[in-house]
């Protein structure tokens, strides 16, 4: 992402005007973070992070007014010495000559934006966080089903766009098939398709499948967290699974753990029911903290405990 | 038809886990595969049959076979049980 970039995404949002032409348009951002160039401009430059875009607030501003014009010109080609990336001078505040002039000289672009600096701040990192925020396109198909975000992955054909379609017929939403794009914010995964593919799906035998079209468009939507992955297996792998359900598995997305299933595709299985069910599972499993399986274990321990008798055996 | 009487040798007995273990390793046989408690007879490819039994530890189980490979559905199965599905004995 470039200055030209970030003008054109969140240029109107954050009010921002440019007084440098297209003057460096081209600079590419590095980071996600904003600095604040105060200390820089009192000549304490160790550590100046001139990669980030700066901000000139109020106190900036009003440090560089009380400065006469032979020493703010000194402070800012201090500042502008370093490879600056672009400024923002925020607040609708007046921007000092010697600013314009130290921008131009090193070619970074200059902007102006009538927003408070602190919401300025914030709503910039919260872009480019979006923007810097680790992420991974994944093969599968996204849907939320009762809420839960459910990424269905398996071998090309296995048939997961078909149970997904299962789904939506059901009244759980599509967000993207084939293709997840899959960011992390923290410790959260938020799943989103591809701007060219939309919502299409692809059914063999039908072609390309608009599915807001043909479903509503309470059938889609643009985002969704990652709560679960299930994984369509093949039968012949049937003979190894686990069959207590106590064994919880569990796969890594951009370094987080995800809860995983796998289900075996047999002829005669409804996909789409189990799916439905494993997201139920999981939101179970969420709320009251153990899984079916473990209670109904439990049961049977007490049973066999029971059955033992205390002083058992003699 | 092949039979077989041994005792639960784990301190938990027959749970979920071995259960499992049971189910998993019945299943690989083309013979029908059970267990009795002496009151009930369950399916051992059934998980749900087998828990149903509820055969604690120390109880007298028998393991019947029936069919083409009968013998070694036999010997698979009991090795399982005898080795105590790798938990803590009695």
């Amino acid at each position: 992402m470039n200055i030209e970039d970030l003008l054109g995404h969140v240029g109107l949002r954050l009010g921002l005007q440019c007084l440098t032409g297209r003057l460096g348009f081209d600079r590419l951002l590095t980071s996600p973070d904003v600095s604040r160039p105060g200390l820089c401009l009192t000549g304490y430059t160790h550590k100046f992070l001139s990669h980030r875009i700066q901000i000139f607030g109020e106190t900036e501003i009003t440090m560089l007014s009380e400065m006469n014009p032979g020493k703010r010109k000194k402070a800012l080609a201090n500042v502008f010495s370093f490879p600056v990336i672009g400024s923002i001078v925020a607040k609708g505040l007046e921007v000092p000559p010697e600013l314009l002039e130290a921008s131009v000289k090193a070619g970074a672009a200059l902007f102006r934006s009538h927003r408070d600096t602190t919401p300025l701040i914030n709503d910039l990192t919260a872009f480019l966080n979006e923007v810097f925020a680790p992420r991974e396109v994944l093969h599968g198909t996204l849907v939320d089903v009762f809420g839960e975000g459910v990424l269905c992955v398996g071998r090309s054909a296995i048939g997961k766009s078909e149970a997904v379609l299962g789904l939506v017929e059901r009244g759980h939403r599509l967000i993207a098939d084939d293709t997840v794009s899959v960011r992390r914010n923290g410790d959260t995964l938020l799943g989103s398709g591809d701007p060219v593919i939309g919502y299409h799906m692809e059914l063999r035998g039908l072609g390309f499948v608009n599915v807001p079209e043909l479903f509503g468009v309470g059938a889609v939507k643009e985002r969704q967290q990652l709560d679960l992955v299930v994984r369509l297996v093949d039968a012949d792998r049937m003979g190894e699974m686990d069959r207590s359900g106590l064994e919880t598995l569990t796969t890594e997305i951009l370094g987080l753990s995800v809860p995983l299933v796998e289900i075996p595709v047999l002829p005669g299985r409804n996909l789409t029911v189990l799916l439905e069910v494993a997201a139920m599972l999981n939101i179970r499993r969420k709320n009251t903290g153990s899984t079916s399986s473990e209670q109904l274990n439990q049961t049977l321990l007490e049973k066999l405990q029971q059955r033992r008798g205390p002083d058992y055996p003699p | 038809m092949k039979t077989r009487t041994l005792t639960v040798p784990n301190k938990l007995g027959i749970h979920a886990r071995p259960a499992a273990l049971i189910v998993r390793k019945a299943s690989e046989y083309r013979s029908e595969v059970f267990i009795s408690n002496g009151v009930d007879e369950v399916n051992a490819k059934s998980i749900m049959g087998v828990m149903t039994l509820a055969a604690a530890g120390g109880t007298r189980i028998s393991i019947s076979t029936d069919g083409p490979d009968e013998d070694s559905a036999l010997e698979g199965v009991c090795a399982v049980i005898e080795t105590g599905f790798g938990e803590e004995m009695l």
